[in-house]
């Protein structure tokens, strides 16, 4: 993404609109927050999805659980705290087709790296995490191995998926849930 | 000292709503001390202490503050009748010299604790009868108001009122079993004359004022097709001094001709809806809808106060479902939200703009949301803080994908507004272009016939000519439609 002093500068248009936008005030295109690449600090406490995310998530019992998966993309470095109380979808946003993956590989070359805009799904089921492949392009790869389109492969923490041919180490941490 | 007992329910022990004000807690105390006096002959001392010792918390704004917070921390908190739900685009921002631009997603429902009343309506259906009507327009319109009176509960109550130059009321206030004396005003429908929106208003306000209580839901349905001239700002007084006495206006117009700048003012003051009725054969459908949402009301005069920091400021509110609308560009006024319906969550979305502040997390606003409960009037109120942190390197953070997927959607929305803002300054080239992208992106969203609208209406401006009338419509009430399904 252009930056021109701290303003972004719409990529097609060339609008510069106040950082923190989402769509092009002039022309309505979607500009991908962020600046240029680099490696992420951990998201601290809260992790790095919005509060009411863990509120919704809480098991009626609340004795709830909680599983976070932290991804580390292996070429850029970035890391991603995802809290799993929801299935999370991993591909590259396409806002004009109603495309929004909670794991949004766009930033990390993606598109580059055959990473599909609908690529595979992340979910947890009983404690145990899995991954399911959406017919995607370029296929899931579980410790280079190729996974069956939605077919579920369960996956442990220090795993590695691969989406394309772009690598990720999965973290699995489990903790229980802050009182919200 | 009074001492707090968390585990106590006083407003229970009160009956009285965790939202009560300090009136309502002192005239129930007032009766139950009354009742359960020891000295008086069926009096109960060990309630009267309870009852004592709840009143003793809950009339005091600090007592009672501690004891919410308490029982809020052991779970065991009643469930407000509203609830907010927040979505920010980011938690943090850096501390650059830039202004910054954050997103804030409000999400109002209404709790299981608040249920439709079984409340009557007390309506009034103010028909335009204009020249303009004659026909298959007013062959439809008297079609709907037929199936609308059947469509009621016979103790529902409607008024009917025709207008043109001046106003006529074919039927005064009644309840809706009287079928015939109906049948016989709808006959008595005859179109002839101009189109002067304030008389017909006024009469419907008048009549619906007239058995408008606590517990009725009180509504002026307007349904026009042409353009009113000279009495705009008349109506809109009235409307605005209707929605203080309780009543709520709402506004159909049918064709091309009538002004949408207008009627959408007219609802907005009036707590209601405007709509768009490009084929006639919908009137019935959209005055059936009306009714039921009507029927559903939760809560009235919804109310948003914004309370911001000094180095924060709004750039603009939207109202982001049931339908999208701008709801303005500043928060020096209370923002009116109208009416909360059962299964149809208000969604507010604000665009704040915030100065670099130093390192450390702050509230940058406090909502405050006021509304009645719908039959009993009663007041509630609710709070939410916005806080986001000032970080010198904030860490890359995903926007939540539902928070991009309704500001998404609406962009669309505000750039065809920018466009009809453009044009009317004259700007007809920054105009087309903003036409231009929305056309670009309902295509991209797989709207193909409000795309197809919009390029029309490029075409035409491209070409030196003005757009028409039924372009605008399309576009302002199709794209605002352009909301998510509720789940």
């Amino acid at each position: 993404m252009a930056q021109k002093g701290s303003k972004i500068i719409c990529p097609s248009c060339g609008a510069e609109n106040l950082p923190g936008t989402l769509f092009c005030v002039q022309c309505g295109t979607y500009l991908p927050s962020g600046g240029p690449l680099r490696t992420e600090p951990l998201p601290e406490e809260e992790g790095g999805r919005p509060a009411h995310v863990h509120k919704e998530g809480a098991d009626s019992d609340g004795q709830s659980r909680a599983i976070n998966i932290e991804v580390e993309v292996l070429n850029t470095g970035r890391k991603v705290l995802l809290s799993a109380d929801r299935e999370i979808l991993v591909g590259r946003l396409d806002a004009a087709h109603g495309i929004f993956p909670e794991l949004d590989m766009t930033t990390d070359g993606g598109l580059e790296q055959g990473v599909s805009r609908r690529h595979a799904r992340i979910y947890t089921r009983d404690g145990a995490c899995f991954v399911e492949d959406l017919d995607s392009t370029n296929g899931t790869f579980l410790n280079d191995e190729r996974v069956t389109p939605y077919l579920p492969y369960a996956f442990h923490d220090g795993d590695v998926l691969m989406f394309g041919t772009m690598k990720m180490r999965m973290h699995i941490h489990t903790g229980m849930h802050r009182n919200s | 000292m009074v001492a707090i007992d968390p585990t106590k329910d006083y407003y229970e022990v009160l009956s009285v709503s965790p939202l009560a004000g300090e009136t309502d807690i002192k005239q129930a105390y007032r009766d139950l001390a009354r009742r359960l006096h020891p000295d008086t002959s069926d009096g109960d001392p060990d309630r009267f202490r309870v009852v004592q010792e709840a009143y003793e918390v809950l009339r005091d704004v600090a007592l009672r503050t501690a004891y919410d917070r308490q029982r809020e921390m052991r779970g065991l908190s009643a469930q407000a009748p509203i609830s907010i739900d927040m979505v920010l685009s980011r938690p943090a921002v850096p501390i650059s010299t830039a202004t910054q631009m954050l997103y804030v997603w409000l999400s109002l429902k209404a709790t299981s604790e608040l249920r439709p009343a079984q409340n009557r309506l007390n309506l009034a259906l103010v028909i335009d009868r204009s020249n303009s009507m004659y026909g298959v327009r007013m062959q439809n319109v008297k079609m709907a108001v037929t199936d609308l009176v059947e469509s009621l509960h016979p103790e529902d109550r409607l008024a009917l009122i025709a207008f043109s130059d001046r106003a006529e009321v074919l039927a005064p206030s009644m309840p809706a079993q009287d079928r015939r004396a109906f049948g016989a005003a709808i006959a008595a429908l005859r179109p002839g004359g101009g189109t002067e929106i304030f008389q017909g208003l006024r009469a419907g306000l008048d009549e619906v004022q007239r058995y408008a209580n606590a517990t009725s839901i009180n509504h002026v349905i307007l349904l026009t097709d042409g353009r009113t001239y000279g009495d705009e700002d008349a109506a809109l007084t009235a409307a605005r001094s209707a929605t203080a006495q309780g009543l709520g206006i709402s506004a159909f117009g049918i064709g091309e001709d009538w002004n949408d700048d207008f009627l959408d003012a007219l609802a907005r003051y009036g707590g209601g809806v405007t709509h768009y009725i490009d084929s006639v054969k919908d009137v019935r459908n959209v005055l059936r809808n009306q009714i039921q949402g009507l029927s559903g009301t939760l809560a009235h005069r919804l109310t948003l106060n914004l309370n911001l920091a000094p180095y924060a400021r709004i750039q603009a509110i939207y109202r982001a479902a049931p339908y999208m609308e701008v709801l303005g560009h500043s928060s020096s006024k209370p923002v009116a939200l109208g009416r909360l319906v059962s299964g149809e969550p208000i969604e507010v979305v604000l665009e704040l703009l915030v100065e670099a502040q130093e390192v450390g997390e702050r509230r940058i606003a406090r909502i405050d949301i006021e509304a009645e409960e719908a039959g009993s009037l009663r007041p509630m109120q609710l709070h939410q803080d916005v806080r986001i942190t000032f970080k010198q390197n904030p860490e890359q953070h995903q926007v939540p994908p539902k928070l991009l997927n309704i500001i998404s959607r609406l962009s669309v929305f505000q750039l065809q507004e920018k466009a009809w803002r453009a044009l009317e300054q004259g700007d007809t080239r920054q105009a087309t272009q903003y036409l231009e992208a929305v056309a670009t992106r309902l295509f991209d969203m797989g709207c193909r016939e409000l795309g197809h609208a919009a390029m029309l209406e490029v075409g035409r401006l491209s070409q030196g000519s003005d757009p028409t009338g039924e372009g605008r419509k399309k576009l302002r009430y199709g794209t605002r439609a352009l909301t998510i399904p509720s789940k």
